[in-house]
């Protein structure tokens, strides 16, 4: 509260507002930054264009799901449909991209796609007051086996152009990601981004505020499908064809990123740059653990060690203040 | 919208990527994708999907022998295993970490028929060797594939089930799991054998994980619904396992069953005394995949398909099979033997 007294503008407000949020996931950070160097040290090759691309061509779908989780969490929400709305993402795309609909149609279709299903999703869950966990998980049935319809078996094209474009030898894919989220700090600027984190911590209180809760959950639903299909879209371009359950693995890692980046399973707790930290610490270790030659069994322990040290740091703070 | 617009700036420069991709595979070397400048000894890469199931684990355990042998001839130094965890985005990302740390040869099991084809397909033109067996890839950016034939298991199967009923019955079906490309394969092998006896009734089908306990399960209702039956055509050990369980707990009379080489199997099949026949995919099919990376990379030619003849395990072998189950785990395969004359062997058909 000090930090917001002393403050005379709004301008001199916004970095320790910024520096304040970031008490949480500082230890996360530093860990994550251990691992880069790590990396970069295990692997010269890292530093070139390619080398840079193809690592965060295998972050960026996580990358993804992890902000498509955050945005559900920070709004009280949560999805376990992300892993079969991503495979839903890369079996449109694989199935309309070569043909007549063309890229750009294949495009708007994965869009539409996840919008639709993310606000159909939203709607039942914020209208008729059910509970996120079990309409995701039935949704998750639904929408899996509309995939496993689209594209029973593992196959489709996507044209080549496109798989070079997005994970090709370039960082493509993580200029689109800084564009993400450039996009995403804008649309926390609007009203309804803006009433995402009030709807989340305290939805009575921001209701009676004037705040239009049940419009930014459904909203949030909506960019969360939009997310998802897109990562699903960007996988399918990465692997240059659609597998109908490709995004299974999603739905888990998913919520991993968004807990181990300091998202409350309450709602309003959390920043998305925890998030997207989260989802970096969970693809990096797989990398700089083969680079370390651990065996598979040594790197389970070490995961699980690790995700619990980055959690449980910023706890052990806590109780001590 | 915005991507779009970007896509479509920077397609030009995309498009001489693939030019000049394209331009740098010209195929001179004996197997696809080796270069020849790679030198012993190697380093091998062994991109596992999911480690836990026994299969897996003894599988390994034939890739970590031949490598030793490997070692020992001093062709090899290092082999390097991942885990996906049964997660084919993990599998690309390992892949594409052994290719960054320079390894000779990739050894897989895909965890999705077209999900590797791109990263495996860059690792072909750093000049690695990648051989590929039991669960395979749609590429043909690899050096060799490596495995048995599923429609023939059932073929043979249906033939042996078919011809130990006298050609005419009723029959059980056990199937694995349903959409899996395997479980599928194995089924429609059986087809046209079934279709020519139209004698041999089809009582019911049953599609059950690659387990006793839900295998038993579900030919137990079935015993209880079909009073009679006179042979079960199972496409799975661990199925067989559990109707064999399911028959004897019920107190049925045991009936000509079809099987694989899961060990619990043949030890009921020769403790109950089963009219029976098994194949397997042996899980050698490994050791061979290493072997065959080594041969590719010192520049021998090998078969883009090396097609693996299924090992038959009947009454007059089943003995050799048993004799050797101290060597196996429990819960595993008993696979028939194997050594470097045969790896030769099957790398010399065309």
């Amino acid at each position: 509260m000090s930090i917001i007294r002393s403050a005379k503008s709004a301008g001199a407000l916004y970095w320790p507002v910024q520096a304040h949020r970031n008490i949480g996931v500082r230890a996360l950070f530093l860990v994550v930054l251990a691992f880069l160097v790590a990396y970069g040290v295990l692997f010269p090759g890292l530093f070139t264009a390619s080398g840079f691309g193809k690592f965060t061509q295998s972050w960026f779908p996580l990358a993804l799901v992890a902000m498509a989780q955050a945005i559900l969490m920070l709004t009280g929400g949560i999805s376990l449909a992300i892993g079969a709305t991503v495979s839903l993402g890369a079996v449109i795309a694989a199935t309309t991209m070569a043909g007549p609909l063309g890229v750009a149609g294949g495009a708007a279709a994965v869009a539409l796609a996840g919008l639709g299903i993310g606000a159909a999703t939203g709607f039942i869950v914020v209208k008729l007051r059910l509970p996120a966990i079990v309409v995701t998980l039935a949704g998750s049935f639904i929408i899996g086996g509309a995939a496993l319809l689209i594209l029973p078996r593992p196959g489709g094209a996507i044209p080549a152009w496109l798989s070079d474009l997005l994970a090709g030898d370039t960082p493509a894919a993580f200029l689109i990601l800084v564009v993400i989220v450039l996009l995403w700090k804008l649309y926390l600027a609007t009203p309804l981004g803006l009433s995402l984190y009030a709807a989340g911590e305290n939805p009575v209180g921001a209701y009676r505020s004037g705040v239009p809760v049940d419009a930014a959950r459904v909203a949030a639903y909506a960019i969360s499908g939009l997310l998802s299909t897109s990562a699903g879209l960007f996988v399918a371009a990465q692997t240059g064809s659609g597998d109908p359950v490709i995004g299974t693995a999603f739905t888990l890692n998913s919520i991993a990123a968004a807990v181990l980046g300091g998202i409350g399973f309450l709602g309003g707790q959390g920043t998305m740059r925890g998030a997207l930290a989260g989802s970096l610490l969970l693809s990096l270790m797989i990398s700089v653990m083969f680079f370390l030659g651990f065996t598979p069994v040594a790197q389970y322990v070490a995961q699980g060690l690790i995700i619990i040290g980055a959690v449980a740091i910023p706890q052990f703070r806590k109780v001590q203040q | 919208m915005k991507k779009s617009s970007f896509f479509a700036s920077a397609s030009a420069l995309c498009l001489g990527l693939v030019l000049a991709v394209s331009a740098g595979t010209a195929a001179n070397a004996a197997a696809n994708c080796i270069k020849g400048d790679r030198k012993p000894p190697y380093t091998i890469g062994w991109a596992d999907i999911y480690s836990v199931p026994t299969w897996m684990k003894q599988t390994q355990g034939t890739i970590e022998a031949e490598v030793e042998t490997l070692k020992k001839q001093g062709l090899v130094d290092k082999l390097v295993v991942t885990d996906a965890q049964g997660d084919a985005n993990v599998q690309i990302q390992q892949i594409q970490s052994m290719i960054d740390s320079n390894v000779d040869a990739i050894i897989l099991i895909a965890g999705s028929s077209t999900a590797p084809a791109r990263v495996l397909a860059d690792a072909c033109d750093k000049g690695i060797a990648i051989i590929n067996f039991d669960s395979l890839v749609d590429t043909d950016k690899v050096t060799a594939k490596i495995n048995t034939d599923s429609s023939q298991w059932g073929d043979q199967a249906a033939k042996f089930l078919i011809n130990a009923i006298g050609g005419k019955g009723k029959i059980l079906i056990l199937n694995g799991p349903a959409g899996i490309s395997v479980s599928d394969d194995r089924r429609k092998g059986a087809d046209a054998e079934l279709k020519a006896h139209p004698d041999v009734k089809i009582l019911a089908e049953t599609n059950t994980p690659y387990n006793v306990a839900p295998a038993q399960e579900a030919v137990t209702s079935l015993l209880f619904a079909n009073p009679e039956i006179d042979g079960i055509l199972s496409l799975g050990g661990a199925l067989s396992a559990g109707a064999v369980l399911a028959l004897d707990k019920q107190g049925r009379e045991q009936v000509p069953i079809t099987g694989e080489n899961a060990r619990q199997f043949l030890e009921l099949w020769k403790e109950k005394g089963l009219k029976s026949w098994a194949t397997m995919q042996p899980n050698w099919l490994g050791a061979l995949a290493a072997y065959t990376a080594v041969q590719a990379l010192q520049g021998k030619d090998v078969p883009a398909f090396v097609k693996i003849p299924l090992p038959v395990i009947d009454n007059s072998n089943i003995d050799d099979y048993l004799a050797r189950a101290k060597d196996f785990p429990a819960d595993g395969y008993i696979y028939s033997p194997y050594d470097e004359e045969l790896f030769k062997k099957l790398l010399a058909q065309k």
